[in-house]
């Protein structure tokens, strides 16, 4: 297992020495054939939410596993992207190219006003607070008649390109996983530069990182902004999904946890594991569909279980087969030399 | 253990297997959260149970997949694309909330599979032009006008109203608002609406007491009508105004939770508990054995309708259920139902469709009845104020 | 180099400095020594930033930094250390390091979605310069292990290096050898003067141990009780009676207290 893990790693390293974007073109080029290998529609369709569900949460690992800011307010975003799609769609024939950037656009601005409590508030406060933002944004939306309220809005239209609608499954699919892909990419690309580092700085100790020169403020606004992107982003690819239908009931708690549970299962702070956690947390509540008794419990228990007894996710532990050989390399190399110069194991710390 | 492995193989095949002639595929994706909830998806269960020990319909059994959607548009459509795609059904059956129903017309139309809907009342829904959508409940567009109507004739002008932001109670409302501006040229004395989940309306009947009128109305869902109605006597409202409120006042809850306070309060049903007809007691008798349901409300009564008709329909169709047939099956279900004619069963009228997509043709059930509370508590007691057919036409 | 005048701070009715005026040539070494609770951490936090001061001044190179926020004093060439380490744990040595060196880093924050090319040349280079950064310090085969599996003299160690990462010209370090054996607090004191003369920094050194600071550092300030009581050269603060009475109290015996301050 864990030469096969490092095989693929050093496969991709390789790729990546070639051209920075070769992995992602062959990721494309693999994936685009998969509607031709699914067994039904319903399969497709899947695919295609299991996909907007990884730019979801691979928004809120940004904000919530890099940049460590407790956020609840995520799913508001979410709906403000789905919402400004399906009133423009509706209410203002506006076609999916236009309301795509201005459902992001939309998402952003309001990513600014969930990001501005973070300045002075931490961890389960903050929470709160972004948690009353994401009430009140899904309260606003049930009582508003202009926004369908409990009604929700329909008719939203499929994204058309040349007058070809994509209506079908299979259509939308090759619009919306080469998003997905690029999405993904983007998200490695900032977080594997100094950005990223930042973000985890910011994380780690604030006031370190600021006694290092890093902007506080300015990072973790970035970090809110960035999630809000690719959560007005999912939001519009759901909105013109078919049925082409955005309710209230669709943007609650419960789903905000439903995306936690991707990130916190996959891994806090790890791109790759917040993708695989989107995947098996999508497939998992469809297996689970006839239980439906016992999913809410079973995705709790989950929750739950992960944080107590695999922190890091399943990304973690890919992640700790090369981080414990390299460090195991490191130490035996290593280890005897330095400790005659410098104090040895960690427990000789006096205080 | 060799052998141990090749049964589950084997049970495991036959398990996945699901789709072989001879089998009627049904799937229903309801709101099944509450206890009420799931008592309609046992009922629904039990009865194609029931249809299958009987020897089935022309012989093929009915295989019936109960999803749950929580009232939720993104599960109901999922469920509704699983079955349309995966499990292959014939027909769907679903949902009980008009925000999944709604979703759900458009999966259906794509997908040709035909679709019946047990409770959802929204007007939109048989109005986007599909030709596999039925209604066996009541469109709000009846409901509203029956209100109206009975308000200006029997009771007065002068009305109040308080309505909950759920989907059901604000187009209901809103409809009966518009039909008294509309038909009688009459505005509300008062109009607002309650924020989600408030739970204390005083401030709003304390200025509705002071406004005199003589009616106050209230839609909502089953717990914030009786706590609507106990707190509209808490604060002085005197008997002689006439409570009114949306057709969820027909579930059993209501005059538990309200007691006395519900003595008097009408509403539109499709179904009333206190109906005579020799049927209807039958019904009531076996529900209430069966599933321990005091009052049986209308939810109740349309699944059941629902059941017959479709039995009735897949009595009609011929159909060969082979894989390779799907879609003509799928056509001469949606056609069978469009031929169900004045049926006659637990609704208070009769139930028909016919073969256009509109919605004189899919909102099966037009006759809605007027119900009053006589008593409240456990044992509460209805009467039926007024029953009236409207026309075709009505509302659109 | 660093001109401080009149700094006060309170917290609450605590009156942790009182009118410190703090002066310091460009190239010395200053300690800065005193009791438990004297303020030398506060004294440092108001000079970083992380506390607003009450009233005064201070002053980098005539630039004024009173109140200014951490990262605009980190980005105006001063780098500190803390007492407490203040490691980012999870974080690999290597990116401990590349932290310190974010203010250099000439791409925008974004620049990785397009400018692929430009990031990855730049990193390269970025990773280069922190693994000879690494190798100043002596942990240049512990750069892909996470910062927590150190040692607490390695941690120390890499302190150190994330404030060299940063390039500055004033160096503030909170008791850099807090925590280890002698024979490592010489090994540190001797990289801090390594470093100070390689990239000519003026070094502020917050410190217990006494014999560190008498042997290390050019001039010595005592703070007690939030104010400034002593400061010269290390032999003449050495004898300051003040200062002695300070550490140790009245009523010890003289040369009891010389042999103290000594050893």
């Amino acid at each position: 297992m864990q030469n096969f893990i490092s095989g693929i790693a050093g496969f991709f390293t390789r790729l990546k020495s070639i051209h920075p974007l070769l992995p992602w073109g062959i990721a494309l080029v693999v994936l685009l054939p998969l509607p031709q290998f699914t067994v039904n529609n319903y399969q497709v369709y899947l695919i295609n939410f299991i996909c907007i569900m990884i730019i979801l949460a691979t928004g809120l690992n940004i904000v919530k596993g890099f940049a460590g800011q407790v956020t609840v307010g995520h799913v508001a975003l979410y709906a403000i992207g789905a919402y400004t799609s399906a009133v423009l769609s509706t209410k203002f024939g506006m076609p999916f190219y236009v309301n795509l950037p201005v459902s992001i656009l939309a998402a952003m601005i309001a990513g600014v006003l969930v990001g501005i409590p973070s300045f002075r508030l931490e961890g389960a406060y903050l929470a709160l607070a972004t948690l009353a933002f994401a009430q009140a944004v899904e309260v606003y939306i049930r009582v508003t008649n202009y926004l369908g309220a409990a009604s929700g809005i329909g008719g939203i239209k499929a994204p058309e390109f040349f007058g070809y609608s994509l209506r079908k499954y299979d259509d939308y699919f090759y619009l919306v996983m080469p998003i997905m892909l690029a999405a993904v990419y983007a998200s490695f690309a900032i977080l594997r530069s100094a950005t990223g580092r930042a973000f985890m700085a910011v994380r780690e100790d604030p006031i370190s990182a600021a006694s290092m020169g890093i902007n506080v403020r300015r990072y973790k606004l970035i970090a809110f902004v960035m999630s809000a992107f690719y959560a007005g982003l999912a939001g519009s690819l759901y909105a013109h999904m078919l049925p082409g239908y955005v309710h209230p009931n669709n943007f609650t708690v419960i789903e905000m946890v439903t995306v936690l549970l991707m990130v916190v299962l996959g891994g806090i702070g790890n791109i790759w594991g917040g993708v695989i956690g989107a995947i098996i947390v999508t497939i998992v509540a469809d297996i689970t569909r006839e239980y439906y008794f016992y999913q809410l419990l079973l995705f709790g228990a989950v929750i739950v279980g992960t944080v107590l007894f695999m922190p890091k996710g399943i990304g973690g532990i890919i992640d700790r087969y090369f981080v414990n050989r390299r460090f195991i390399a490191a130490r035996e190399e290593t280890a005897e030399v330095k400790r005659g110069i410098v104090g040895g194991s960690p427990d000789e710390s006096s205080g | 253990m060799k052998k141990t492995l090749t049964c589950l193989v084997v049970a495991g095949l036959l398990a996945s297997g699901s789709s072989w002639a001879g089998e009627i595929r049904i799937g229903a994706t309801m709101r099944m959260i509450s206890e009420n909830g799931q008592k309609y998806g046992q009922m629904m269960q039990d009865e194609f149970d029931a249809i299958n020990a009987r020897g089935g319909i022309n012989g093929n059994t009915v295989e019936l997949i109960l999803l749950n959607d929580e009232c939720k548009s993104d599960k109901g459509v999922a469920n509704a694309n699983k079955f349309a795609y995966q499990d292959n059904v014939h027909l769907i059956i679903g949902s009980t909330c008009s925000s999944v129903s709604l979703p759900i017309v458009d999966v259906t139309a794509q997908a040709e599979v035909p679709q019946i809907i047990p409770h959802s009342t929204n007007d939109q829904i048989t109005k986007k032009d599909s030709a596999w959508v039925f209604r066996v409940p009541i469109s709000a567009r009846y409901y509203k006008g029956v209100v109206a109507k009975y308000l200006h004739d029997k009771v007065g002008d002068q009305v109040a109203y308080v309505y909950a932001s759920d989907a059901a109670a604000m187009s209901e409302t809103q409809g009966i608002i518009q039909q008294m501006r509309d038909v009688y040229g009459v505005e509300p004395v008062y109009e607002a609406q309650t924020q989600e989940k408030e739970i204390d309306f005083r401030s709003h009947l304390l200025k509705i007491k002071d406004l005199e009128p003589d009616a106050i109305y209230f839609g909502g869902l089953q717990e914030p009508i009786a706590r609507f109605l106990v707190q509209s006597y808490e604060v002085g409202i005197p008997a002689s105004v006439v409570r009114a409120a949306s057709s969820a006042a027909s579930n059993a809850p209501v005059p538990k939770l309200a007691g006395d306070a519900v003595q008097g309060v009408f509403f539109s049903a499709a179904y009333s508990d206190s109906d005579t007809r020799p049927i209807a007691q039958l019904f009531n008798s076996y529900v209430r054995n069966r599933y321990g349901i005091g009052g049986v409300d209308h939810d109740f009564s349309q699944a059941y309708d629902l059941i017959r008709i479709v039995e009735i329909a897949l009595g009609n169709a011929d159909l060969s259920l082979e894989d390779d047939d799907l879609a003509a099956d799928r056509t001469a279900i949606r056609d069978a139902i469009a031929n169900v004619q004045g049926y006659e069963g637990l609704a208070s009228g009769p139930i028909s469709f016919c073969a256009d997509s509109t919605p004189q043709c899919r909102d099966g059930n037009r006759t809605p009845v007027l119900i009053q509370y006589i008593e409240g508590g456990e044992d509460f007691k209805v009467g039926i104020l007024d029953r009236v057919t409207m026309p075709i036409e009505f509302g659109l | 180099m660093l001109e401080v005048k009149g700094l006060n701070k309170s917290f609450g009715g605590l009156h942790a400095i009182r009118d410190v005026d703090f002066s310091l040539p460009e190239g010395e070494i200053r300690g800065l020594i005193g009791p438990n609770g004297s303020g030398k951490s506060t004294f440092f936090n108001l000079l970083s930033g992380v506390y607003p001061v009450d009233s005064g001044t201070v002053e980098v190179n005539g630039k004024d930094l009173t109140n200014a926020e951490p990262h605009e004093v980190a980005g105006a060439g001063i780098a500190r250390t803390f007492q407490l380490l203040r490691m980012f744990t999870e974080m690999t040595v290597l990116e401990n390091v590349m932290i310190g060196y974010h203010n250099h880093v000439q791409y925008g924050p974004l620049a990785g979605v397009f400018g692929f090319g430009r990031v990855g040349r730049e990193e390269k280079i970025i990773r280069r310069e922190m693994m000879e950064v690494l190798a100043f310090i002596g942990l240049e085969d512990f750069a892909d292990i996470p910062a927590s599996e150190l040692s607490i003299g390695q941690r120390r160690l890499l302190a150190l290096g994330r404030a060299m990462a940063m390039k500055p010209r004033l160096l503030l370090l909170d008791e850099p050898a807090a925590g280890l054996s002698p024979v490592n607090v010489d090994h540190i004191m001797a990289i801090i003067v390594r470093m100070k003369e390689k990239f000519g920094l003026t070094v502020v050194i917050v410190e217990h141990i006494l014999k560190v600071v008498m042997e290390t550092c050019d001039r010595v300030s005592v703070l007690d009780h939030g104010v400034k009581i002593a400061e010269g050269l290390p032999q003449e603060v050495r004898d300051d009676e003040a200062v002695v009475e300070a550490y140790l109290g009245r009523e010890m015996d003289d040369e009891e207290v010389k042999r103290a301050i000594h050893a």
